[in-house]
């Protein structure tokens, strides 16, 4: 994506480097099975839909992590599982050394101020009803952060902070743009000063030239309030231009996960390779050599009964017996760097996928 | 905002909103554009006139019967001793005529009569409504057990045929709440109350599962709409997602379905009145005077025919205001 590549943010964190880390949120073996029945037959029989199946990661104060993957691959259903908006079936979400994966809604309130949703829709995620006024200063309410005769002020700050007219605190969002709404959502989410954000696709229903500037925005207000974001995306540009740290996501399972560089400058997983390839490449229309594209054959198994072993063998061109019999672990492989992990029975470094971004600024 | 012509202003558009620009202004709900909407619609005003006519035929009944110089008596003078009827359709002193045999005035209870079908038609249908709006939510949003149970009730109910019930609860609630005396005769005043009230508890019986059904049916969808999920987040008391998060939200099915209540159950009670389950004097009512008049349709139709043009016309009005009230608040239709 044009508006992505441009330019990379100044402060990556790369806190693997160093051994002081201390994660804000901690994921371990997180698992969401949906039950489904199925009619066939004389009795019903209960599936399970393994949409998130043994997912671990974690995410240091002001580190941003981007979630990437396919459709159905269960980006979403992790970042609501994070923020507790569902519950998990099994695992442990740590988030600031308390666990919080099988908390009570009631323990849960004083965490709800420190970790926020960005939604997908702008046109969904606000209350047609209320005000913007309303909807920014019900966070303020609930969790008595100002007082009432200085809500309005607040409220106003916000809209500043995210780049709208703090004059519009009376309108209805209906009276808003895509990108505007957007805004005001960021501006929701901000008015309790949380210190991680779960972004999901915040970009994606925008038109690109709104979406440089929301993603400008994240930008601009993760330097100043040193925020952590987990990042749900699928646009891998998106994800390049504002993550330190990339999980790529297949079937409900990590497949690899590394820092920025190592993902896109020396991606080991044939998934992640096939992803990076299919990406398209802007320096083509200026002349550049077309590279070579990974094309996958067939569709993404169904989650109700996925693959045995590695659930990518399917689609896989170096797939062999082993794949099927043995499930990879998530591990640090021959050639890798510290703190990148790939799950697969044959990784191998591919280091010409990604844009080069010299070329794309030259 | 202040915008230059030319595709670069919308290019500028966000910059330039910071600069300032004329006063700010209050903004429109979607329940104002919608009142917009029903403030242009032609036929929605002129049935708002309609309705505010019986509307105030019923609050001033007793003005307007004074005006008149008509009561409640006995007029055996005015009707002929052999047929039974009176010699005049309308005059000055009986405007709307009189009835056979007992020579009461119509006018009076053509008056009076739009009382019980307006009470009747609002007091049915705002209970029907608190009713079925607090199940559909209770059962849409809680789900599981709560669920099924209320859409069992919701379908047991409405598999009753309504009318049959209709017409056996009454007697049955008359013995049970009437204190008959030995020969059965339960008192004037207060068979008519217990009549009233039981009409009203039949039509909210029968009529709230479909509210419940369509208030569910709406909050399933709103609640995993996207602003749901981020009250929740916030950390939002059940309680307060509800209240002001759906509820808000549901207002415009709720007017739409009042307004199509309101002449349903007003068509209603005529007819259960008409079919001598509804109400009786010295209530009155137009469907009973319809069903005094039906008799003399031939020889002395002004008796039958006022009340009947007087529920039709009502009727009609607010189920076209009903329908102007829904398209104003469906955003599709643009009309």
């Amino acid at each position: 994506m044009s508006t992505a590549s441009t330019e990379t943010s100044e402060t990556v964190v790369h806190p693997r480097r160093d051994n002081t880390r201390e994660p804000l949120l901690e994921v371990t073996d997180l698992v969401k099975h949906y039950p489904v029945k199925e009619y066939t037959g004389l009795f019903p029989t209960t599936n399970q839909v393994r949409a998130v199946d043994g997912v671990s990661f974690d995410v240091a104060p002001g580190e941003t992590l981007g979630l990437v993957g396919e459709s159905g691959c269960g980006k979403t259903t992790t970042g609501r599982l994070v923020t507790r908006l569902i519950d998990p079936t099994s695992g442990s979400i740590k988030f600031d050394g308390k666990e919080i994966g099988q908390a009570k809604e009631r323990q849960l309130r004083s965490m709800r101020r420190d970790m926020q949703l960005i939604f997908q829709d702008p046109y969904q995620s606000l209350n047609p009803r209320q005000t913007v006024n309303t909807i920014i200063g019900t966070p303020l309410e609930v969790h008595n952060l100002v007082p009432k005769n200085k809500r309005k002020d607040r409220v106003q700050e916000l809209l500043e902070l995210v780049g709208l007219n703090p004059e519009h605190v009376n309108r209805y969002p209906n009276e808003f743009s895509g990108g505007q709404r957007q805004r005001i959502g960021i501006a929701r989410a901000l008015a309790v000063e949380p210190r991680l954000i779960v972004a999901d696709e915040p970009v994606s229903a925008l038109d690109v030239s709104i979406q440089a500037q929301v993603m400008n925005l994240l930008e601009k207000l993760r330097k100043e309030l040193n925020l952590a974001f987990v990042f749900v995306a699928h646009d891998l540009g998106v994800v390049r231009h504002f993550c330190d740290r990339v999980a790529v996501m297949y079937l409900g399972k990590i497949v690899e996960i590394g820092d920025r560089s190592d993902i896109y400058e020396a991606p080991q997983h044939p998934y992640t390779q096939a992803l990076l390839s299919a990406a398209p490449d802007l320096n083509v229309v200026r002349g550049a050599e077309r590279k070579e594209r990974i094309r996958l054959e067939g569709d993404v198994p169904s989650p109700i009964n996925p693959p045995s072993g590695c659930r990518f063998r399917t689609r896989c061109w170096k797939a062999q017996d082993v794949c099927a019999q043995e499930e990879p672990l998530l591990e640090i492989k021959s050639g890798a760097r510290q703190g990148h992990q790939i799950a697969c029975h044959f990784p191998e470094i591919k280091d010409d996928l990604a844009t080069s971004l010299e070329n794309t600024s030259a | 905002m202040s915008l230059g012509a030319g595709t670069e202003a919308t290019m500028v558009a966000d910059a330039d909103e910071r600069a300032p620009g004329p006063a700010p202004r209050e903004g429109k709900s979607p329940t104002q554009i919608a009142l917009e909407r029903l403030r242009k619609d032609k036929v929605a005003i002129a049935c708002l006139f309609v309705i505010g006519f019986f509307v105030l035929v019923a609050i001033l009944a007793p003005v307007l019967v004074s005006i008149a110089g008509v009561d409640d008596q006995l007029h055996l003078d005015q009707v002929n001793p052999l047929t039974g009827l009176a010699s005049f359709q309308s005059n000055a002193d009986h405007p709307f005529g009189v009835k056979a045999r007992t020579g009461e005035d119509l006018f009076y209870q053509w008056a009076y009569g739009a009382r019980p079908s307006l009470v009747v038609g609002i007091a049915a249908s705002a209970l029907t409504m608190v009713v079925g709006v607090t199940m559909g939510l209770l059962a849409g949003f809680l789900g599981g057990v709560v669920d099924t149970v209320v859409s069992w009730i919701v379908d047991f109910l409405l598999s009753l045929p309504f009318l049959l019930m209709a017409i056996g609860i009454v007697p049955i609630a008359l013995q049970r709440f009437g204190n008959p005396d030995s020969s059965g005769f339960i008192e004037e005043g207060r068979e008519s109350t217990i009549r009233f009230i039981v009409l009203i508890c039949v039509l909210v019986l029968f009529t709230w599962p479909t509210v419940a059904r369509l208030i569910r049916g709406e909050v399933l969808s709103l609640r995993e709409r996207e602003f749901v999920q981020a009250a929740r987040s916030l950390g939002m008391p059940t309680k307060r997602v509800v209240m002001r998060e759906l509820l808000p939200n549901l207002t415009g099915p709720m007017i739409v379905n009042l307004t199509i209540l309101i002449p349903a159950f007003i068509a209603t009670e005529a007819g259960l009145s008409f079919l001598g389950v509804g109400l009786k004097d010295p209530t009155y009512s137009w469907g009973q005077t319809i069903s005094q008049g039906v008799t003399f349709f031939d020889s002395y139709p002004i008796w039958m025919w006022i009340p009947t043009i007087s529920v039709s016309l009502l009727v009609l009005a607010l189920s076209l205001f009903g329908d102007a009230v829904s398209d104003a608040f469906n955003p599709q239709t643009r009309r």
